[in-house]
């Protein structure tokens, strides 16, 4: 697994090589191509960053995770696991900070522990990517696609809880 | 958004974390494109080789068919994609961002109404939310870290989650497809 990208990446090189194409100019301009995006990029990802960052100091998100507490045990998922789903869409490195938390506190192959372990791996930082990729195309309205994010995760996290009730 | 978190704020009576956390939200931004920018500029100068070699039009053209039954519209953008899904499956984030960067630019160019996201951008976008994943790494790295007595027990049911979560990425989006249009 280690190997595969460098291999992958010289075997790349090498056929190009033998292509005849001109490696460096060719990386030089791809390279260059990607500057224009990334400046672009910064504007927009203050402005939501920025957003994201004072929707959890408010408190907001907590608030969030206490409204929603009893509708997540209403789907079979524990209470203890509120406020990491709540979290998990806003902050990769928050998650694992709370996965961490709980896997001391339960045990890392409790009930809790597994059901938060699977939590975390099958769902993304959805409105970290949501926010990196509209703003590089320069979207305003992402319309129904946070939506369906959200749901995509809550079905991972419900799915996920299952398979740990059934399989273990 | 921010709004609501002013005004969270003052009823908190935390009105000075406002502006604190306001000030961290925009620094993150210049933390973050400054982690991006490097993997950025390599991948890209990557995909600029292969795409001199021929080697992204082939990968286009074999994962055209599959990713046009979820993305009609997909056009030059199933080279990104394919790359960025696969990076994402390998669990290669680094090198998955820059992808879903250029794909998400190109599904946007292809959409006339600029600032609106068009459905095949919204599909990508919300498979992106669901991450097959082969490895969670960090996961297992974290479980491995507080003595589980086995890291990898949770890599079964996590991949199969989340193929459940990315069917309901696609479902979700076809019904929103059907009946916002």
């Amino acid at each position: 697994m280690n190997y595969a990208v460098p291999i992958a990446v010289a075997a790349l090189l090498l056929f190009a090589a033998v292509k005849k194409v001109d490696c460096y100019a060719a990386f030089a301009e791809g390279a260059s191509e990607a500057l224009p995006t990334l400046i672009k990029l910064l504007p927009n990802l203050a402005a939501m960053l920025a957003a994201i960052a004072i929707f959890r100091a408010s408190g907001a998100a907590d608030l969030l995770a206490r409204l929603f507490a009893p509708l997540l045990g209403f789907i079979g998922i524990p209470s203890e696991l509120a406020g990491l789903l709540i979290l998990r869409p806003f902050s990769g490195s928050g998650a694992l900070a709370m996965l961490t938390d709980l896997l001391h506190e339960h045990g890392t192959d409790s009930f809790i522990g597994l059901a938060a372990s699977v939590c975390v791996g099958s769902t993304e930082t959805i409105f970290y990517t949501l926010t990196v990729y509209c703003a590089a195309a320069g979207i305003r309205k992402a319309r129904y696609a946070p939506a369906a994010a959200l749901l995509s995760g809550l079905v991972g996290a419900v799915s996920g809880i299952a398979l740990i009730r059934i399989m273990f | 958004m921010i709004a609501i978190g002013i005004l969270l704020c003052a009823v908190n009576g935390r009105i000075e974390a406002a502006l604190t956390a306001l000030t961290a939200g925009a620094d993150r931004s210049i933390e973050l494109l400054l982690a991006l920018a490097g993997s950025y500029l390599l991948w890209m100068g990557l995909v600029n080789v292969a795409e001199r070699a021929g080697l992204t039009e082939r990968l286009a053209k074999f994962m055209r068919k599959p990713l046009r039954m979820l993305m009609p519209g997909i056009g030059d953008a199933a080279a990104p994609v394919a790359l960025n899904l696969s990076a994402n499956f390998l669990g290669l984030a680094n090198a998955a961002t820059p992808f879903g960067i250029e794909a998400a630019k190109r599904l946007a160019a292809h959409n006339g109404r600029k600032s609106t996201a068009s459905k095949e951008l919204c599909m990508f976008l919300a498979l992106n939310a669901s991450a097959v994943e082969l490895l969670p790494t960090s996961v297992i790295a974290v479980r491995a870290a507080c003595g589980s007595a086995d890291p990898y027990s949770i890599v079964l049911p996590t991949f199969i989650s989340s193929l459940f979560a990315s069917a309901a990425a696609i479902a979700a989006c076809k019904f929103f497809e059907a009946y916002k249009g």
